[in-house]
């Protein structure tokens, strides 16, 4: 699936991560905003910028003059939700399954008490 | 020096806006009744649906099937199968109640085959609880399942609060 291809390729970049925890830090930012929080040259931000776009996990939004950058990280929730089904899933199920009987065994105790 | 090693943030602060965005397989006439559906929504949105007659400026709850509204609102724009704003105000916790209300948009656009829809959560308020919109890229994922597969998702996160 290209799709998952090109959030694969995006996220293989440690520069690109950080692009997206700047984003996830502060949501629409201006290219000249994330320039300035990154040791990097406008031309180098852009072309990040454009590929992470490509992949979906950047999202913009004109404003006047401004583009503004947002994350988007809904195609990172369907690559878990493709991998969590297929492999992970009898484990994830089970800590789930012990999350939700450890928190109405403390509801209990908590109505228990009162 | 950066801004970072001088801990200056360049940006002003300001209300909390957040953009989700999914290409799905369908039409916008499908995606919109699967978004205004109350028993459709419910399969991809924690178990809850909206309830309104969906006309502008009438209220909505976000309700599961014997009522238990997680959240409300007004109907603010109405435009099958386009467009739809509606005002927000989560109600499932003391702490997500005291957040006040703030703003979604669905916007959908017929892109080839498919259609891009644009989830906006905006009108937040500075450093919002994540839980006002934190959802999202399950609810989007799980509607994407639905109008592609039929299916429901059922991963974890997928699951049901109801």
């Amino acid at each position: 699936m290209g799709d998952m291809d090109a959030v694969f390729k995006a996220l293989a970049d440690s520069t690109r991560r950080s692009l997206l925890d700047e984003l996830f830090e502060r949501d629409g930012q201006t290219l000249s905003e994330l320039e300035q929080r990154l040791p990097m040259s406008r031309f180098g931000v852009m072309k990040h910028l454009r590929v992470l776009e490509e992949a979906g996990l950047v999202t913009t939004k004109r404003r006047g003059r401004e583009k503004l950058h947002f994350l988007n990280p809904v195609p990172i929730r369907l690559v878990h939700d493709r991998w969590v089904s297929k492999y992970a899933k009898p484990w994830a199920q089970a800590l789930s399954e012990l999350k939700t009987q450890l928190e109405e065994d403390s509801d209990d105790e908590r109505a228990e008490q009162r | 020096m950066n801004a970072q090693s001088s801990g200056k943030r360049p940006w002003t602060a300001g209300p909390t806006e957040k953009v989700f965005e999914i290409y799905i397989k369908t039409t916008p006439e499908r995606l919109w009744e699967a978004i205004t559906d109350e028993e459709l929504r419910r399969r991809y949105n924690f178990g809850i649906g909206a309830v309104t007659d969906w006309k502008p400026g009438s209220p909505y709850t976000l309700s599961g099937p014997d009522g238990g509204d997680m959240a409300a609102g007004e109907n603010l724009e109405v435009d099958p199968p386009l467009r739809l704003v509606q005002s927000f105000t989560a109600l499932w916790s003391d702490e997500v109640k005291s957040e006040g209300t703030s703003r979604v948009t669905w916007e959908i656009e017929p892109v080839g085959d498919s259609c891009r829809l644009t989830v906006t959560h905006d009108q937040l308020g500075e450093d919002a609880h994540g839980e006002l919109y934190g959802g999202w890229p399950m609810i989007l994922s799980g509607l994407k399942t639905l109008l592609e597969t039929g299916e429901d998702l059922t991963t974890p996160g997928s699951l049901r609060y109801l």
